[in-house]
């Protein structure tokens, strides 16, 4: 045994002479661990996805390989005075099919409400509710179609439409959206119909608007949010659309009704509301169809109109969407055209499974992607197809339109029946043409310009696809060229294997990018969890390795087992990273944890009564941890309004007073007395210290650096009309801030001064880097900064002094572990209460992006994504962190001279290993919650914020502590045992 | 004053064989198992015969009229608990019955301001609207945790700590008041957790959740007091042979 402690003392000697190294690549370790675990997790996690800002226009035609016009029927164009104008237009892509469109979307409108009742086993009553779809599509001679409309995760209404509308995939982080507005900055359907000049109504779901703001000429907005009212919605859509079915100022309307989606959110799909809400629409949409076939005649005003029912995402049978099952996802299209059914057109891919239904009829149902929305609408309305589209024009939804073209009705003979079957395939394929080559336009510019494109073989692959098509294409006309074909027309198996090649080519996109934008890479997200894990043993190994070290400088054995503080906090990290599990939790973590930091103030001064001691500083903490917790109150209720109220007033002291300008005019003086105080204080912590004349130059500077920030306020305020540079004032205080931060750099590289004590040294250098970073993060911080500040330094105090309670009351030394587990865990709960409580929360409109533009009026990326990343994290993370050390100094015997400087080391390393550990333990969680919650309805709008704020803190604290390590390292060679109680 | 006392609470149990060295209380007063089992029946009865009328006479529950069933309960509860603690008071030569009660009736206020304070460091929401109900919520808190103690030990300061601060009970009696107070304060804490949650029930208000969490823990913790007495007399009873 004695033996065994020689040994290790010699160890420790060996291990802690002066070098840091060994403590430093631990730290560094495990910073690499976390970046490759958080790495890998978030390839396969966060789907990604570059926006381009490129739109397709009507001039691009011409470079593209196809033909152009379609050679199958310039005489027809010529051929007298056409009924609509608009088809007559010189054509853009395409040659329009269809001059009006009616899109009516049904919200969650799952495909069973549209199918046949005949096609299930196991009838319910929800089922095949809207009949008067079927009885259109078996109707005689009709030209409807109901098809089975596949969507793709995420199935919530936002990404639905921009998937619809975009059509492409959308996924959580659309690199290049502005993250606050949800507005379609990429090219869409919509932007290209009025790019090209067709007029678009729409009315229903107030969600369209705030996704196309100005697209619109008439539009009638209902809000959605109210998910328990059934009504509003769907009258107001009905109300106005009836009118516009008889206006002609207009070639696309869109109404949105939301009925059935809150009838499924409140009460189910097995419901009254819900059947009734089902029977509701059926009778509205026969009331549609009835006014649209009144005037669909020779000359009509809807003569060529093409009536679209869908659903934008299904729903399971609770009501619940944004997952990927097979009932959320597939959701219904009823399309129908007005004209005489293209009953001659032969398509052999027909893709379509026929069943009789229960009066004998024959209804056929299709399958169509609802990726190949957006291009099959563009290319019937003959406008550009949306650029980042990577659909295919659908051959069956295409034909439903063929009968506008008016191709050769008169004469129903056999042989013209051919010739039309193959004028109509002809265009096809130079629709198709027109597609294949518009999505590897797409993909080319994409791989070229996205950080994160397709991996080179699948591009290479795509483009020896296209080109082979492309070939025989040519080859083929090459041939007719040659061949002198009188009628000038490629033979139909010709036009079919065209066909099938550009489908196949254009079926190998989709899937790439589905593999790319869609499917979470589990095995990756799994490999990166496992890093994760390991990272958090070698924590827990570090931990022990290092608490053996330090019981080598403890004179008296240690007291072994575990102790309650362990156990408690132990606990504590448990319940916090276990709520994350729960999305609501989530969303008030800020509560939970001022809840449970003050459990723990609770118990920390429960245990000071016992002890008769430090009651005082129990009691401060509770109260400070109730002051934070109405302030994180305060912040959530922001969150909930909206973040642009958040940033017009910064600080919340004048959210409440802005509406008095009294009070609004007493509400300068806190923040301004607050200053003062702080600065107070510094200037005492280097008057009554006698050493280090750099530190205090530095401490000195950020006095002056308050200065600068009060004068910034003034000038910011009407209350004092001061000529002042305002800019150049924060600049300034960025400037002085960094200066004094390279100073403190290059100080370590200076020979250490003859100092009277280390101890007093440590605490002046600890001052000193606080009091740099501080002014900064004051300033970003708005009027609220200097009081956060006060609050982060009482609650940092306490935890400071509470933490010796444990020590003194214990005879014997405590092993580091026990003693320190409790006050590192209140220190980092007590940071996270600081990051809720400056007003931030974990998602993208939680950050203050005003934060950004103080000292500048322009905005640059980088110095502006600095400020507002300091902004973020500054009280939560990098106070917190470079200020732990006066958690150990509280502990370490002053009178200990060169061991306790060794001992000092040891244990900071130690400390930092815990608080690491807490950090890492609830990113962790977060991970396996994301994982988990992967198909959650909230996945993107609650899940992967948390994952995207939780792994860039975990880093940054990593990060942050390695840095505080160099800077804090002491040399053990001079000893110098004065006394000298300090604290800040 | 939250939920402190879990850990501990297991503790105490741990020290049962062992005998406290710290001054044990007189042990005139010590009740026999079947006179605990009775105060804890009564106060048990108490509460529910609360409920019951709430429920028979005004139709009314917790969830659909919090602050006037909470004031049932404790209107109701207040005199069975302080009557009935008072006859288990320490010193009963030096201290009269009347004092005892008089000791509990002050301690009901006082306790229930302890309480709501904590209750609102913890997160209680506050405001005009939730003015009563924390009232009656902390009245009611109160007389599960201080007014027993306050009763039985009165201003002993002493004595408070060696339940409250060390949860290191000695006697029966210590039993009877330190476990169900715990109980009473750790239900209340996990109470709590369920409020967050986004199922839209009415439960989930506050003081609902937290009130069930408080009386669940309480009268489980009764029943451990019970058991913990019995074992103890039985093994006094051994010993004693």
């Amino acid at each position: 045994m004695a033996a065994d402690l020689a040994w290790s003392r010699k160890e420790a000697k060996w291990r802690y002479g002066g070098r840091i190294w060994p403590f430093l690549s631990i730290f560094f370790l495990i910073l690499v661990l976390h970046c490759v675990a958080i790495l890998l997790f978030t390839r396969g996690f966060l789907l990604t996805r570059t926006e381009l800002p490129h739109h397709s226009n009507c001039s691009d035609v011409s470079q593209s390989p196809c033909v152009q016009p379609p050679p199958s029927s310039p005489s027809k164009e010529d051929d007298g005075p056409r009924r609509n104008p608009n088809l007559n237009k010189q054509q853009c892509w395409t040659k329009p099919a269809i001059d009006r469109l009616v899109i009516i979307v049904l919200d969650a409108l799952r495909f069973d409400f549209v199918a046949p009742i005949s096609s299930f086993e196991d009838i319910k009553p929800w089922m095949g509710k809207l009949q008067v779809l079927h009885k259109l599509v078996s109707r005689e001679g009709s030209s409807a179609r109901i098809f089975k409309a596949i969507a793709d995760p995420p199935t919530t209404s936002l990404q639905r439409l921009k998937g619809l509308t975009t059509g492409g995939l959308p996924t959580f982080i659309d690199v290049g959206n502005s993250f606050g507005a949800p507005a379609i900055l990429e090219d869409n359907l919509i932007s290209q119909l009025v790019q090209n000049g067709k007029r678009v109504v729409m009315m229903g779901d107030d969600t369209w608007l705030q996704v196309f703001p100005h697209h619109f000429n008439v539009s009638f907005p209902y809000p959605s949010f109210n998910v328990k009212d059934l009504h509003t919605v769907d009258d107001g859509c009905t109300r106005n659309l009836f009118p516009f079915l008889y206006d002609e100022k207009w070639d696309v309307l869109i109404a949105h009704f939301l009925g059935v989606d809150h009838a499924g959110h409140i009460f189910g799909v097995n419901s009254v509301p819900m059947i009734e809400k089902l029977e509701q629409y059926n009778v509205i949409l026969e009331k549609i169809v009835e006014v649209l076939e009144g005037q669909s005649g020779p000359g009509g005003l809807h003569e060529n109109t093409l009536l679209l029912v869908m659903g934008d995402h299904g729903q399971t049978l609770n009501g619940d969407h944004g997952g990927g099952s097979a009932e959320e996802v597939e959701t219904a299209i009823f399309a129908m055209g007005f004209k005489d059914p293209p009953s001659s057109l032969m398509l052999e891919r027909d893709t379509s499974s026929c069943q009789l239904d229960v009066d004998g009829r024959m209804v056929c149902i299709n399958s169509i992607q609802q990726l190949d929305f957006a291009v099959t609408v563009s290319a019937l309305l003959g406008i550009p197809f949306p650029f980042g589209s990577i659909g295919s024009v659908n051959p069956e939804l295409y034909a439903l339109a063929a009968g506008t073209w008016n191709l050769e009705r008169s004469m129903d003979d056999v042989l013209q029946n051919h010739t039309s079957t193959k004028d109509w395939m002809q265009n096809y394929v130079n629709v198709l043409c027109m597609n294949s080559w518009q999505v590897k336009r797409y993909v080319d510019v994409y791989s070229a310009s996205s950080l994160i494109g397709f991996s080179n073989e699948d591009v290479l692959h795509l483009s020896a696809m296209y080109a082979q098509a492309m070939e025989n294409w040519s080859s083929t006309l090459m041939n007719l060229g040659s061949g002198k074909n009188e009628s000038c027309h490629v033979s139909l198996p010709d036009l079919k294997r065209q066909i099938d090649s550009y489908l196949s080519f254009l079926a190998s996109v989709a899937e790439l990018a589905r593999s790319k934008w869609t499917q979470f890479n589990l095995k990756i997200m799994s490999i990166g969890f496992g890093v994760m894990l390991i990272s958090l043993l070698v924590h827990v190994l570090c931990i022990r390795w290092l608490d053996k070290l330090c019981g080598v400088y403890v004179l008296s054995p240690a007291k072994s087992g575990i102790s309650h503080g362990l156990m408690f906090s132990c606990l504590i990290v448990a319940i916090r990273a276990c709520s994350f599990l729960s999305n609501s939790y989530i969303l008030e973590e800020g509560k939970v944890a001022c809840f449970l930091a003050g459990t723990t103030a609770m118990l920390k001064l429960r245990y000071s009564i016992t002890k008769t001691k430090m009651e005082l500083e129990a009691f401060v903490l509770i109260l400070l941890i109730t002051v934070l917790r109405f302030c994180v109150e305060l912040g959530l209720s922001k969150q909930a309004v909206s973040s642009g109220l958040a940033d017009m007033c910064p600080s919340w002291m004048l959210a409440v007073a802005e509406s008095y300008p009294f009070w609004s005019h007493i509400a300068e003086l806190p923040p301004v007395l607050a200053l003062i105080i702080l600065a107070y204080m510094l200037h005492e912590s280097i008057s009554r210290s006698s050493c280090r004349r750099f530190l205090k130059f530095v401490i000195r500077g950020t006095v002056f650096s308050y200065l600068l920030i009060a004068a910034y306020w003034a000038s910011e305020s009407k209350l004092l009309n001061l000529p002042l540079q305002r800019n150049y004032i924060a600049k300034g205080v960025y400037v002085i801030g960094f200066g004094q931060l390279s100073f403190l750099a290059l100080l370590q590289f200076l020979t250490e001064e003859k100092t009277s004590s280390w101890k007093e040294t440590v605490v002046l250098k600890i001052v000193a880097v606080l009091s740099a970073l501080s002014s900064t993060i004051i300033i970003l911080s708005g009027r609220q900064g200097p009081m956060v500040a006060l609050a982060s330094i009482a609650g940092g105090w306490c935890i400071m002094r509470l933490g010796s309670l444990e020590q003194d009351s214990e005879n014997g030394h405590l092993q580091t572990l026990s003693l320190y587990s409790f006050p590192v865990t209140q220190w980092s709960i007590l940071a996270v209460c600081l990051f809720f409580c400056t007003g931030h929360w974990c998602a993208f409109d939680g950050l203050r992006y005003a934060a950004a533009f103080i000292g500048f009026e322009e905005f640059i990326l980088f110095p502006q994504a600095i400020l507002l990343t300091i902004d973020t994290f500054g009280f939560s993370h990098i106070l917190p962190i470079f200020g732990l050390p006066f958690l150990v100094l509280q502990q370490v015997g002053s009178g200990q001279g060169e061991r306790g400087k060794g001992l000092f080391f040891l244990q900071l390393c130690q400390v930092y290993l815990m608080y690491g550990l807490v950090t890492a333990t609830t990113a962790t969680f977060t991970m396996l919650c994301v994982a988990i919650q992967r198909r959650h309805l909230m996945v993107w709008g609650l899940f992967a914020p948390k994952f995207v704020f939780d792994v860039l803190g975990l880093m940054l604290t990593d990060f942050l502590i390695v840095l505080a390590l160099l800077y804090y390292r002491v040399r053990v060679e001079d000893d110098g045992p004065r006394q000298h109680r300090f604290e800040k | 004053m939250a939920k402190k006392k879990q850990q501990h609470a297991t503790n105490g149990s741990d020290t049962v064989p062992s005998p406290s060295p710290l001054p044990s209380p007189p042990p005139s007063l010590s009740p026999s198992p079947w006179q605990a089992f009775l105060v804890h029946l009564i106060s048990g009865l108490g509460l529910a015969s609360a409920l019951g009328v709430a429920h028979k006479v005004y139709s009314v529950n917790l969830i659909s009229d919090p602050i006037h069933t909470l004031r049932l309960i404790w209107v109701f509860e207040a005199p069975i608990v302080i009557l009935i603690y008072s006859l288990l008071r320490k010193n009963p030569k030096q201290c009269s019955y009347w004092k005892a009660v008089g000791r509990g009736i002050l301690a009901l206020p006082a306790g229930a301001v302890v309480n709501a304070l904590g209750a609102i460091a913890l997160g209680a929401p506050v405001g005009s609207k939730y003015f009563l109900k924390t009232l009656n919520w902390s009245l009611l808190m109160s007389l599960f945790t201080f007014v027993p103690a306050a009763s039985v030990f009165g201003s002993s300061w002493t004595d408070w700590i060696q339940l409250f601060g060390h949860t290191k009970p000695s006697g029966c009696i210590d039993y009877m008041i330190c476990l169900p107070a715990h109980g009473a304060v750790i239900g209340a804490w996990f109470g709590a957790w369920p409020m967050p949650l986004d199922w839209d029930r009415p439960w989930q208000e506050w003081p609902i959740c937290v009130s069930y969490g408080a009386i669940a823990g309480y009268l489980i913790a009764m029943v451990a007091s019970f058991s913990f007495v019995l074992l103890r007399s039985n093994r006094q009873h051994i010993k004693g042979e």
